[in-house]
């Protein structure tokens, strides 16, 4: 594998892991819910985009604007009936970050055995445009090719949303101080809910990228969980820019060790840098030493 | 009358904050509680805001629209914005940012580039400043987009919670000399204070509280006479 390779392949991962780590970042900056299910409803997306591939024909990239809004609708519903009473009762918010932890996680095995149940425990996979292309001299299959397309241009159309919009700036109003935004106006819960929601939506489509190019199987949230968890502890908690940056750089990073080293050395590689990123900068490559 | 307030209780826990509590603010009218810490003036205006629960039997209007309960996002959109004890400005944002959200209510939205215009009036740092993080500005900067971010929402009743705290006195002149046009331009004021004759120099009534309870009221000019009033601040201010 050339250099030019192992890069592309490294971007094409990280960005895949930048999307999934700003729904995580989205639901945890925003909605103060640490969700342990987040890798599950990852897999679930991409099981729903095997699905339509091959039993209704309709290719993940289509399949995408099934999966969004469905992971978005799913989000909704379970911040709706199961996390919202938790915040109702919760004190203060480190009884809430308790609650919401102890929940997901139960969340997660629910999850997982439906999927179990539906799918088995093998690793799945389906073809989608699995043909060669050359990009500046590396060559690259499509479809890894289209998936660090829909990440880079999903993460970046998110950001200016965030951003350039008057609601954009309202939910991240919610993640620097909830306390204050209530006093311009803003409702802090449905700000909560819609976040939530839009984190599944993100979650969703990490999951059909995923599934373009990759193995997956029923069990395997977990690690996806993990890997978004860690993009967002690195970039800094509710930091869209930052988990960008730090998705690219753990993708970048696991590549070039599993090519240039040992593959068996990517998950040492990873927690590594997790390492030296907190012992460097606890607070994240991009958050703020103090709110 | 533009707020009334009656019978207004609060505990945290056991400990008693707030004891039947009852004011009121006229049209217009800028009213000041004094008090030392500890008396419950910020309690109060949290109250009214919407960010704390007090005890039943409280009566709360504004105007004739009773807003007890309310919360406190539905407070601002009612026409109460409070600047809160510490400012409360979204640090990592942008001055243009924060003033954007102050006008987030949908009562501010067809006057939002009038009120910018007076704001940038009012503190013409703000304009030259709109593009800097919030955080990286002085205290007494931060102050102006607090209060900018208040009025941008165009509120009837402008309350603001200590806002000379931690300011050099030179800042805190600039500050009272601007709420003095906020107040002449017909925004009724609620102002907790600790800087008596400041606050009496703005106000034209205003309240005396101790450890949770009314214990006086007034004319600015009364209470600047008042040894009580004399005896509780003036002494240690001077």
């Amino acid at each position: 594998m050339t250099l030019m390779t192992a890069l592309i392949a490294g971007l094409v991962l990280g960005g895949t892991y930048a999307l999934a780590a700003m729904g995580l970042t989205l639901q945890y900056g925003i909605a103060r819910i640490m969700n342990l299910a987040y890798g599950d409803m990852i897999i679930t997306a991409a099981f729903a985009a095997f699905v339509l591939q091959g039993a209704a024909g309709i290719n993940p990239i289509l399949g995408l604007l099934i999966a969004v809004p469905g992971g978005f609708l799913l989000g909704y519903a379970v911040y709706t009936v199961i996390l919202a009473p938790l915040v109702a009762r919760a004190p203060n918010r480190g009884v809430l970050e308790v609650d919401s932890i102890l929940t997901t996680f139960g969340l997660l095995f629910v999850v997982q055995g439906i999927l179990l149940v539906l799918f088995g425990s093998n690793y799945t996979s389906y073809t989608f445009l699995n043909e060669p292309v050359n990009v500046l001299g590396a060559t690259i299959a499509a479809n890894r090719l289209i998936a660090l397309i829909l990440a880079l241009g999903l993460g970046i159309t998110l950001y200016l949303l965030l951003t350039r919009t008057r609601w954009g700036t309202a939910l991240r109003a919610v993640a620097v101080s909830p306390q204050s935004a209530q006093l311009v106006g803003i409702d802090i819960n449905r700000a909560a809910a819609f976040a939530f929601a839009l984190g599944g939506g993100l979650a969703a489509s990490a999951g059909v990228v995923i599934s373009m190019y990759q193995t997956f199987t029923a069990t395997g949230g977990v690690v996806f969980t993990m890997k978004a968890l860690i993009v967002v502890i690195m970039g800094g908690v509710g930091n869209l820019v930052g988990a960008l940056a730090a998705g690219l750089i753990l993708g970048l990073v696991e590549t070039l060790v599993s090519t240039y080293a040992d593959p068996g050395l990517t998950l040492a590689a990873t927690y590594a840098i997790f390492l030296a990123v907190l012992l460097w900068r606890p607070q994240g490559l991009f958050g703020r030493a103090v709110r | 009358m533009l707020l009334s307030l009656e019978g207004l209780s609060l505990r945290y826990g056991k400990h008693l904050a707030l004891d039947n509590v009852s004011i009121r603010v006229d049209r217009g009218e800028t009213v000041v509680i004094l008090g030392a810490n500890g008396a419950g003036k910020s309690s109060l205006l949290k109250a009214i805001a919407g960010l704390v629960r007090p005890d039943a039997g409280l009566s709360l209007q504004l105007g004739s629209r009773p807003i007890a309960g309310l919360a406190a996002h539905k407070v601002l959109e009612a026409g109460i914005a409070l600047v809160p004890e510490g400012r409360g400005v979204f640090a990592d944002l942008t001055v243009e940012e924060n003033l954007r959200l102050g006008a987030y209510a949908q009562r501010a939205r067809a006057g939002e580039a009038r009120q910018r215009d007076f704001i940038f009036d009012l503190f013409p740092k703000l304009a030259e400043r709109r593009a800097q993080q919030v955080g990286t500005m002085s205290g007494g900067e931060q102050q102006m987009v607090a209060i900018g971010r208040a009025l941008m929402s165009n509120p009837d009743l402008l309350m603001l919670d200590e806002p000379s705290l931690g300011l050099a006195p030179v800042v805190v002149g600039e500050l009272f000399q601007a709420l003095g046009r906020v107040r002449d331009a017909g925004v009724s004021v609620l102002l907790v204070e600790q800087n008596v004759s400041l606050s009496l120099a703005l106000a034209s009534r205003g309240y005396l509280m101790e450890v949770g309870r009314l214990v006086g009221e007034g004319s600015a000019a009364d209470l600047k006479a008042d040894p009580a009033v004399q005896r509780a601040f003036l002494g240690l201010t001077h």
